[in-house]
């Protein structure tokens, strides 16, 4: 199976940690992961922004180098969802690329889905000593489905515990572009997310989505809470976690 | 556009900021949302107890809403003709002067110097209670949140919660000044106490007042009947009490049959409020007949269009299948940060800021299809599927294509856009950035303020890695 792993923009420049987690993550379950290497953005900034041609232009760079692969996976709902839900509908009346937007769309997931759907992984290759809470993102969620997968395999880690918080699949306030449009909208809103994260009192607060964690994390820390870790699921199914 | 001179829409950043620093504001917010969600989820769940299926159900009201609004021209015909069989008089408005408009004329010809009035957010659309209070005629909201609104001098924050934005100290305050007696301490133990205390205000107006004004949740065609979705009993008092009775709404409100309306009350008050049905339902039909007991002498309805029309056959029609139920802002984390005065316009949260720009101008409401997380909390509990998010988001489309946007994001997204397209040079710039980045993060990888994004700093920390980027170091693992 060869497949190509997109790590997302945000991932490149903010956590490569996260894309090379995904990385060891697939190769260790047998897949042969390549990085196509033209990648860049998926294009979502501009279609959140209202602007369908730019979106178009860097979509259309997208489905190109992601051909030719049995499956696409990234390590986020948010842009998972951009390929598999937007691009189809950004050429649904285009003759050329819209088999082409298609096509790929079919073929593209998000990680844990793919670990746990596609692959539907036996077991995962990590240790975490303690207790974990799940943040469901909302492009995940509602525009994916995706509840089950990330616990699924999370139930699989050594050691791990999974402690719920309540409104876990409350918007964390990131947004996108909403988070510096309206920096403190969004602060209000991602305050009663770490009011959630508290209470739970799990030692990390886990997503699939790294926009939401560096939203979490960043209010966390400024909030005061310098002990709660706040990591992507790629790294915490990889081993990453403890470390 | 009357509307236009209403609207503080352009204002939502501004306000914005205060409302999130207002802790009065804050704590009234955080009380209520959790209510709204849970009630709403219970009684969504009990639909299984009477054998129904919530999305079976969402798709058959769906359905019903499209039918209606493919041959509106006909229903509304239909509607009129049978209304006026029944004895009611149906008059039509353009906009909201025209409807301020018609009331007072209306109010004038009866000798009117008192209106009731339950809940109706079209009055609001129109500033019918300028009009009447300009006109010399005194309009009482008896509706117990716009009661209290009316007496602080704000407009409503929530379709179905007019006053869910103050707190009982406020109401307290209010009522002590209006009922003319000392500020008492209160607790949620009062509440009851206090509603009585307003109710018996408002029974005076109920037996004084010359003429009731209602909106209606749904008009039905086949009868020509209003039909009135209420908790507190104020809309049959209002209704039925006063010798004339005025019924402003929508024309998108209305439904084929009685059948419709059975099946749309499913949904409505489970969605509004989690009950599975409202405290009162009641049918209005017509005038008071020969052995009637109790109601209007005259019945007329002002049907209003306000900047409906325009949207059928639109990309936003689907818009118009709105029953009201105000699940989109229960939902809403950016309607519960700020309450819905922020939204500058009658309508708040996901539905109203698709409305505000279509009903007062795309160009005098900007920021409101934007303030949104596009979480779609709003479009996965609509009981109508309306697709709100795709809606804001075509209206972002709108604002790109007619040039609306600042210059200052059309050249950043495009210089970003430029750039993405260029993987070489966007590699060599992501490797600057995260370089920069990286210097100017402290000891524990994190920014404190970073003056690109002051906004995001302002509330949060921003934590980066370390100096490179993940193709950077993918390429040199593939070379070693």
């Amino acid at each position: 199976m060869r497949l190509a792993l997109y790590v997302t923009c945000l991932v490149d420049l903010m956590r490569p940690s996260v894309g090379f987690a995904a990385l060891r993550l697939l190769e260790s379950a047998g897949c042969e992961v390549v990085v196509p290497e033209g990648q860049t953005c998926c294009g979502q900034p501009a279609w959140s922004a209202g602007n369908r041609a730019l979106s178009a232009d860097l979509a259309k760079k997208a489905i190109a180098e992601l051909e030719g692969f049995d499956y696409v996976v990234i390590p986020s709902g948010s842009c998972t969802d951009q390929i598999r839900n937007v691009y189809p509908q950004l050429f649904a009346a285009d003759a050329h690329w819209g088999p082409r937007s298609r096509a790929i769309a079919e073929r593209t997931y998000e990680l844990t889905t793919f670990l746990a759907d596609v692959l539907k992984l036996p077991a995962v290759p990590a240790k975490f000593e303690g207790s974990v809470t799940y943040h469901d993102s909302c492009k995940g969620l509602r525009g994916l489905g995706i509840k089950r997968q990330p616990r699924e395999l999370l139930m699989k880690v050594n050691g791990l515990a999974l402690k719920e918080m309540s409104d876990c699949e409350e918007c964390c306030g990131f947004g996108g572009a909403f988070s510096v449009k309206f920096g403190d909208v969004s602060t209000r809103i991602v305050d009663r997310k770490c009011d959630s994260i508290a209470a739970a009192g799990a030692d990390a607060v886990v997503g699939g989505d790294l926009g939401c964690l560096m939203n979490i994390e960043g209010r966390l820390r400024r909030r005061g809470d310098e002990t709660t870790r706040v990591l992507h699921i790629a790294e915490v199914l990889a081993g990453g976690g403890n470390s | 556009m009357s509307a236009v001179k209403h609207s503080q829409a352009m204002h939502f950043q501004a306000r914005a900021g205060e409302k999130v620093r207002n802790p009065v504001l804050q704590r009234a917010l955080q009380k209520a949302k959790p209510l709204f969600v849970g009630k709403r989820a219970k009684g969504v769940a009990a639909l299984a107890d009477d054998g129904l299926d919530f999305e079976l159900l969402r798709t058959t009201c769906e359905g019903i809403r499209n039918r209606t609004l493919a041959d509106l021209d006909v229903w509304l015909d239909i509607f009129e003709e049978r209304a006026k069989a029944t004895g009611a008089e149906v008059l039509w408005a353009r906009d909201g002067d025209e409807v301020s408009q018609l009331v007072v004329d209306i109010a004038r010809r009866h000798g009117v110097t008192k209106a009731a009035k339950s809940k109706s957010m079209l009055s609001e659309e129109a500033h019918l209670n300028e009009a009447l209070a300009a006109a010399g005629i005194r309009p009482v909201e008896t509706d117990l949140g716009e009661y209290i609104v009316q007496l602080a001098g704000e407009t409503p924050s929530h379709i179905i919660a007019p006053a869910v934005h103050k707190t009982i100290e406020e109401v307290e305050a209010l009522f002590a000044r209006e009922h003319g007696r000392p500020v008492e301490t209160r607790t949620s133990a009062d509440i009851p106490a206090m509603t009585q205390e307003a109710r018996a205000v408002l029974r005076q107006h109920f037996l004084t007042a010359e003429m009731g004004i209602s909106g209606a949740n749904f008009l039905i065609a086949e009868t020509g009947t209003a039909a009135l979705v209420t908790n507190e009993g104020n809309g049959r008092m209002v209704t039925t009490l006063p010798k004339v009775h005025v019924v402003i709404t929508g024309i998108e409100k209305i439904v084929p049959t009685l059948e419709d309306f059975a099946t749309l009350m499913r949904l409505l008050p489970r969605s509004a409020t989690g009950q599975s049905i409202s405290n009162y339902v009641s049918l209005l039909t017509g005038t008071r007949q020969p052995g009637d007991l109790d109601g209007p002498d005259k019945t007329v309805f002002i049907l209003v269009d306000n900047g409906r029309a325009n949207l059928l056959g639109s990309a936003y029609q689907d818009m118009l299948r709105c029953i009201r139920c105000g699940a989109c802002m229960n939902h809403c984390p950016v309607y519960f940060s700020l309450g819905g005065h922020a939204y500058g316009w009658v309508y708040p949260g996901p539905m109203g800021s698709v409305l505000t720009p279509l009903y007062t101008g795309i160009e005098n409401a900007l920021d409101l299809p934007h303030a949104s997380t596009g979480c779609n909390q709003c479009g996965s509990v609509c009981p109508v599927r309306i697709p709100l998010p795709t809606l804001m988001h075509r209206l972002r489309e709108e604002q790109v294509e007619r040039g609306l946007r600042p210059w200052s994001e059309r050249l950043a997204l495009k210089a970003w856009a430029w750039i993405a397209g260029k993987p070489l040079l966007y590699r060599w710039l992501t490797r600057r950035a995260a370089r920069y980045l990286n210097w100017l993060a402290d000891g524990e990888g994190r920014i404190r303020i970073l003056g690109l994004a002051p906004e995001w700093t302002a509330g949060r920390d921003l934590p980066v890695a370390g100096g490179q980027t993940f193709h950077e170091l993918y390429a040199a693992r593939k070379r070693a």
